[in-house]
């Protein structure tokens, strides 16, 4: 069973907010600073430690890497002491996170529903803004044994690419997803001691020296292949807009929507209008697609409105910047001003 | 074929297409109903068409700013949007609402791109509404389809209505807005 919905309350940026959730494509649009990715990431914890059972607390602090990894920077910044509380919902099961501004370790908060929540383990991946697979030789060791600065979505990306193929031929459906995705970067991928390369006919080519863009194609055709997106199975995408060309994006979309045909269930955040297009021209009637608007009140708090189609999804932070670019070239066109 | 004026722009319609140039006094409600430029009625679908000339004569280079209010996209959505809810309530009156209807918008500025007409496009399908409500309640269509065009995606799209800019009242005359 797919997320249901996610609801916080005095956690991170939010005062308090409820999402309903989509088994199918979840569509996080809104200006900076409206706590897409946050929503992601917590989302992105609660199934992690489904599969892990490492503390959900600990995977916060790990995922959202609070200064000092002091538990208690995740509540919302308010005047005097607060408590902050997380819950992800799985129809009636949920996860709930609860801790004090006073919270310095992930031991000084509460969690509920963990033993139950584990007993149904959720694969998932989530893909950062930032490309990790050519950096990936040495990193994952160094991770482990080091304090380094990186939210830890980093290093757990890199574990889900070098999983190994799954046993046995790929079927039709698995297959033709990896055929399209190969037809977009013209090769496939293959790994050499911890090293990516895009493989086609005319040699390997290092991923350090292959486009972000392409990269990220890459990171999804392994994770197809290495069975990792599968029926049952989460994916998370911050921005996957970021260093890929728009003409990349409808076979982007394309594929995004047979994955949630084949029982993935899909978050994203974007900045795009192109990508909410494309969501739009190639949806089918039964494809189950949710846009979630989030926005700031006139109390400056963050709201969120749910949208089942493109055209409802208000407010449209993307849409107003194309009003504003058209309004400017009217005005500069024939409203007098200097060109 | 036959040609009629909107201003300065010219279009053409085919042999067969029946056109009725709906703003004109034989209206009779403009004191109350806004009215779209054209009806046309195929064979198989009536066409709504409103034409906006930004680069008109009539933009003066002293009343530039006034004149390129009536164009930014809040008025300009809102003045698409109820001319055309008026004309199809006009002709649902009528009894002339037996065809699917399409809504083709031109807007004759140049330098507006793809991103820019798509973008219009949209928000005139979000308010007329082109869906009707969410729960799925409308079991008819106010409207087929609708787009916004500048005159170079008008004469791509739509070839069999070719528009033109009549000659000696081009944008030279506007005041020299280019």
């Amino acid at each position: 069973m797919s997320l249901t919905r996610i609801q916080c309350e005095r956690f991170t940026a939010f005062e308090k907010i409820a999402v309903d959730l989509s088994p199918g494509i979840n569509v996080f649009v809104g200006a900076n600073g409206t706590g897409k990715t946050h929503l992601m990431k917590l989302a992105y914890a609660a199934c992690d430690v489904s599969k892990t059972k490492l503390g959900f607390l600990e995977k916060l602090v790990r995922v959202f890497l609070p200064s000092g990894r002091r538990l208690g920077r995740l509540v919302k910044r308010q005047p005097g002491r607060n408590r902050g509380i997380a819950e992800v919902h799985q129809g009636d099961r949920k996860i709930r996170a609860s801790f004090s501004t006073l919270a310095t370790k992930p031991e000084s908060g509460k969690v509920a529903g963990a033993s139950e929540w584990a007993t149904r383990p959720i694969e998932s991946v989530y893909i950062p803004v930032k490309e990790m697979l050519a950096s990936a030789p040495g990193f994952r060791s160094m991770y482990a044994q080091r304090e380094l600065h990186f939210e830890e979505v980093y290093a757990d990306i890199l574990d889900r690419a070098y999983r190994p193929p799954l046993r046995g031929p790929a079927d039709k459906s698995r297959r033709r997803l990896l055929d399209s995705l190969q037809e977009a970067m013209a090769g496939r991928v293959t790994v050499k001691e911890e090293e990516f390369f895009l493989s086609d006919p005319q040699g390997n080519l290092e991923f350090t020296l292959l486009a972000e863009g392409m990269r990220k194609l890459g990171l999804l055709w392994i994770l197809i292949q290495n069975g990792t997106l599968l029926d049952g199975s989460v994916l998370f995408w911050d921005e996957p807009e970021t260093n890929l060309n728009p003409r990349m994006f409808k076979a982007l979309i394309e594929i995004l929507l047979e994955l949630q045909r084949q029982g993935v269930q899909v978050f994203l955040a974007t900045h795009d209008y192109v990508i909410l297009k494309e969501f739009d021209l190639q949806k089918k009637p039964a494809d189950k697609i949710a846009y979630h608007s989030l926005f700031r009140d006139g109390g400056r708090e963050i709201k969120w409105q749910g949208a089942g189609r493109y055209l409802d999804i208000h407010p449209n932070a993307i849409a107003e910047t194309f009003a504003d670019l058209y309004d400017r070239e009217v005005k500069r066109t024939i409203g007098g001003g200097s060109r | 074929m036959t040609t009629f004026t909107e201003g300065n722009l010219q279009i053409a319609f085919p042999a067969g297409a029946v056109v009725q140039k709906f703003d004109d006094r034989s209206h009779g409600l403009s004191h109350c109903m806004k009215a779209v430029d054209f009806i046309v009625e195929l064979k198989d679908r009536y066409l709504f068409i409103e034409i906006k000339d930004p680069q008109h004569p009539e933009s003066r280079r002293e009343e530039r700013d006034e004149w390129a209010k009536k164009f930014l996209a809040c008025s300009l959505d809102e003045d698409l949007k109820y001319k055309y809810r008026d004309s199809f309530l006009y002709e649902w009156a009528c009894g002339k609402v037996d065809k699917p209807i399409h809504y083709y918008v031109l807007v004759a500025l140049d330098t507006l791109d793809g991103a820019e007409l798509i973008a219009r496009t949209d928000a005139l399908k979000r308010i007329i509404p082109l869906d009707g409500p969410p729960a799925g309640r409308w079991t008819k269509k106010v409207v087929d389809g609708c787009a916004v065009f500048n005159i170079a995606t008008w004469n791509e799209k739509l070839r069999g209505f070719p528009v033109t800019r009549l000659p000696g009242v081009g944008r030279d005359n506007a005041g020299g807005v280019r």
